[in-house]
């Protein structure tokens, strides 16, 4: 292994090793994700803990797979010894010389993410399920375990499921782990049980103890004293002076001589320095630091922590990806798979670099769809992706086609009509797709973007799909 | 000639000189007492209460116009059983201003569950428990210190009220400032249930309701129940709450009286209990009741005869009718047996069956009389009449005997201080200083 042969270009950010290309991320570098579709591999900066998390985040949680399963080399720094980022890499090395230690490393996830078919599944749940099946095959994975995280917002966290999650939203890793395995997909045992915050499912809780009636903590404690001779009971307080050690009875005088003999303590009794409520038993309350909630402990919700591991049919669908979910895409009248839509692409291309004219392809959006999936159950949900396609459908040509990237990303054709005129039609979509929305859900506010882009017949029309997916 | 006509010729050869002779027991304390002076009681109690209905009209108006917050505190052990039951009979109440509060003496069943849990729920203001057990005078402080209300009720677990009990008990209170103390009319729940509470509930009837109303009406009412009485909330704290038991029901009536309040019974604010189903669980619970008299009249408390600071006559004579128709009574009435066997030796069996006759006629007598009274009944009057008879043995023998057993054990041996009501720990104290 001679360092002759990593070649490194300072000024594209890109190292070679036995033509095998690899991309450099530092922070002082601008992040172009995209662009490492074309890489072997990604090599980060590990000196900045948080930049190194963000770009690790970013690429796994992407919904390309030619992105999110890229292997990650992590260089110098301790970056890698934080546990959840840790869980996300493929190698560490010191410096650009030990590539070649960790290439082969790198080849091997890249043959086994060949063999996989990437399938574009529906629903969301189905999409991330995939993922993670797809992750876990080319890295050789039988079992998830999750890591006890301080900043994961349920304490345990699956950090590659994670990634697809904002914080607020890492309790539904733990329904996507449901989910997969009421599929079969995984064996599931028992490991440690969590408490999220009711209001917004965070496990950052500080647990008080309150005040019964006022929710205070700021209560002081005293022992009940029970003088025996004339059965006064009352606080210790009531027996002591300003002179001397000596406890004497309020109501009899007497000095109090031997526990247990004249006197004993028989409980003790809480005061609220807040509302100067008496009490014996504790409220326990739990404030969220995450939404300053303050939980009874009743209400919060609890949660299993499991180890999962592989089922058979799970490691054959990591192959075939995960399709089988009730949302499935092919339930949808009107639109054609991804595939076909690429085909359709290609061919497309090929015609305007013989007849020119303008030619468009157009993205739809809803940027929030985890948020919003999570809150609707998959029958409102598929009858949301059909309404969707209905829509979208009668505001284009019948010769258009129609196809789900992802459960959060529609695809449409939009051929031989000016860009111009393909915007103008794809406004007036989205404003019949936000009123319909707001019929359907009421109380929901979904947002939704569109893209449109002009083919352009020098460029394949694979790349121009993918920027279009990843603007 | 029959046993039958033979007694009548008995009878009609007493003329009224040796009748009063031979049945003085009976004329001076049975008749005198419990009927002629009960009777003139009750019809002037009953008058009263017409002519002042405007005044309790008005000090109803003032109470529900002031609201005053009503601590209800319920010290017990092992009581979890009746808690429920008894809370809720207290949310019916047509008053609403109260605050409950539970004292758990060291129960050793699931009671401190049961409270936790009816706490959390809001069911009850609030629970406390003693890890140890300290006896129910503790209990009732530690609870009394946990208040915060203008007036105390203290009720018993197994006990449920009336819709309107927690409204009668307090009212008095807006009838005359100067009352500290007021006692509820207690009444027996399982009067069917056995022989034993058959006959305790007609002793609750006349004895104890009536009797209460009569004393009450005279000045001289003096033991406010322990199911069932309410205490102004700064006379409870003058008196630094209750003292030792047992008996410690009439100890706080006579403390409360010793501070210069009044003390009534409010015969509207009624309280149902569950009296003891056998003879021998009764006998127990009235040794203990009637060993206390001893201990708190004729020792604790006995500087009520002397002159002295806190001397006052409704004191004084509440404390000499209670001895008198107690003790003395009771000595009496074994001089009388004497008196009967020595000099009347050859009539012994007419006497008794005479005595007999007599005091069932004025039980009778009494018991429809009174009922004209009564304002809460039970049930129909009617169930109870075949029962009467039966008087003459249970008040005449067994509850005399009870009696004299008790004031023996008390006088000669102070035997209410080995009582495991309260806890050893605690009645080795109080009978060294004599409490
Ligand atoms: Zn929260
Ligand atoms: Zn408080
Ligand atoms: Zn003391």
């Amino acid at each position: 292994m001679a360092l002759e042969n990593v070649k490194i270009n300072a000024s594209s950010g890109t190292i070679e090793y036995l033509n095998t290309k690899y991309i450099y991320v530092s922070q002082s570098r601008d992040l172009k994700i995209d662009r490492s579709v074309s890489y072997a591999g990604i090599i980060i900066d590990g000196k900045n803990l948080d930049f190194t998390k963000m770009v690790v985040k970013r690429i796994r949680g992407n919904q390309n797979s030619e992105i999110y399963l890229k292997p990650i080399i992590i260089l110098n720094g301790n970056a890698h010894r934080d546990v959840f980022i840790k869980n996300l890499i493929d190698g560490v090395i010191f410096s650009f010389d030990q590539i070649p230690l960790i290439n082969e490393h790198v080849s091997e996830i890249n043959n086994l993410s060949k063999e996989i078919t990437i399938i574009n599944s529906i629903s969301f749940e189905a999409m991330i399920v995939s993922k993670l099946l797809y992750f876990m095959f080319t890295r050789n994975l039988k079992m998830l375990e999750p890591v006890p995280y301080a900043l994961s917002n349920t304490n345990y966290s699956f950090p590659f499921l994670a990634c697809n999650f904002s914080d607020f939203e890492e309790f539904q890793v733990l329904e996507m782990l449901e989910i997969a395995t009421q599929e079969g997909l995984f064996k599931h045992k028992f490991l440690d049980r969590i408490y999220l915050c009711s209001n917004c499912k965070s496990s950052h809780l500080s647990f008080r103890e309150a005040c019964p009636k006022c929710g205070s903590s700021h209560t002081d404690t005293f022992d009940i004293v029970h003088h025996f001779p004339c059965a006064y009971v009352g606080p210790i307080t009531d027996f002591t002076n300003d002179i001397d050690d000596q406890l004497n009875c309020p109501k009899c005088s007497k000095k109090l001589k031997h526990i247990g003999v004249d006197y004993d303590k028989p409980s003790v009794l809480h005061q609220c320095k807040n509302c100067d409520n008496r009490f014996q038993d504790f409220h326990v309350k739990a404030k969220c630091m995450s939404c300053t909630f303050d939980n009874p402990v009743e209400t919060l919700v609890d949660k299993e922590i499991n180890e999962y591991t592989l089922t058979k049919k799970g490691e054959s669908y990591a192959l075939q990806g995960y399709v089988s979910t009730p949302k499935d895409i092919e339930d949808i009248i009107g639109t054609v798979k991804f595939d076909t839509f690429k085909t359709v692409c290609r061919y497309e291309v090929e015609r305007l670099r013989q007849t020119e004219g303008s030619s468009n392809i157009v993205a739809i959006n809803i940027v929030n769809a985890g948020q919003f999936y999570a809150k609707v159950g998959s029958n409102a949900q598929q009858m949301l992706l059909k309404d969707l396609v209905g829509e979208i459908r009668s505001s284009i040509r019948s010769s258009d086609m129609i196809t789900f990237y992802s459960s959060s990303v529609i695809l449409v054709t939009m051929f031989e009509i000016p860009t111009k005129i393909s915007q103008r039609i794809m406004d007036d979509v989205l404003k019949l797709l936000e009123k319909l929305i707001q019929n359907n859900f009421k109380d929901l506010v979904i947002e939704i973007k569109s893209n449109v882009h002009q083919l352009n017949y020098n460029l394949s029309s694979e790349l121009q799909i993918n920027q279009l997916i990843g603007m | 000639m029959t046993g039958l006509d033979e007694f009548f010729d008995y009878v009609n050869s007493l003329g009224a000189e040796r009748f009063t002779r031979i049945f003085w027991f009976f004329v001076f304390f049975e008749l005198f007492r419990y009927m002629v002076i009960d009777l003139v009681v009750l019809t002037i109690a009953k008058i009263l209460k017409v002519l002042n209905r405007k005044k309790t009209q008005e000090a109803l108006n003032r109470f529900y116009l002031e609201q005053p917050l009503v601590s209800i505190i319920i010290p017990g052990k092992n009581e979890g059983k009746h808690i429920f039951k008894l809370v809720k009979s207290l949310r019916e109440q047509n008053y609403k201003n109260v605050e409950i509060i539970v004292v758990d003496d060291g129960s050793d069943d699931d009671t401190p569950t049961i409270g936790r849990d009816m706490e959390r729920n809001g069911f009850i203001d609030k629970f406390v428990r003693n890890e140890f057990r300290g006896g129910k005078a503790s209990a009732a402080n530690l609870a009394l210190r946990l208040t915060n209300g203008k007036f105390i009720v203290h009720l018993d677990a197994d006990c449920s009220y009336n819709y309107d009990a927690i409204q009668q008990i307090i009212l008095p209170f807006y009838m005359d400032s100067k009352i500290g103390g007021v006692g509820g009319n207690v009444m027996v729940r399982n009067y069917k249930k056995s022989l034993a509470a058959t006959l305790q509930a007609i002793e609750y009837y006349d004895t104890i309701s009536i009797g209460r109303v009569v004393v009450s009406q005279l000045g001289i009412y003096r033991i406010i129940s322990g199911a069932f009485g309410a205490f102004r909330a700064d006379a409870m704290s003058q008196i630094q709450g209750w003292d030792i038991g047992p008996g410690l029901d009439g100890d706080i009536s006579v403390k409360i009286r010793k501070m210069g309040y009044k003390v009534k019974f409010a015969s509207d604010a009624v309280c149902l209990t569950n009296a003891p189903d056998t003879f021998r669980k009764l006998a127990k619970q009235r040794l203990r009741w009637d060993k206390s008299l001893i201990r708190f009249r004729v020792r604790k408390h006995r500087d009520v005869f002397y002159p002295s600071q806190h001397f006052n006559f409704s004191s004084f004579f509440s404390f000499l009718e209670n001895i008198t128709y107690n003790i003395v009574l009771n000595v009496k009435w074994y001089i009388y047996f004497i008196d009967m066997v020595f000099n009347f030796p050859h009539e012994l069996s007419f006497i008794l069956t005479m005595n007999f006759f007599l005091y069932t006629c004025t039980n009778y007598f009494k018991f429809l009389v009174f009922s004209l009274y009564r304002t809460e009944k039970n049930t129909s009057i009617s169930y109870f009449l075949a029962y009467i008879p039966l008087m003459v043995i249970y008040f005449g023998y067994y509850l005399r005997i009870v009696r004299s057993i008790a004031y023996i054990q008390e006088f000669f041996f102070k035997k209410s201080y080995d009582d495991p009501w309260n806890p050893p720990k605690t009645s080795k104290y109080a009978k060294e200083l004599g409490l």
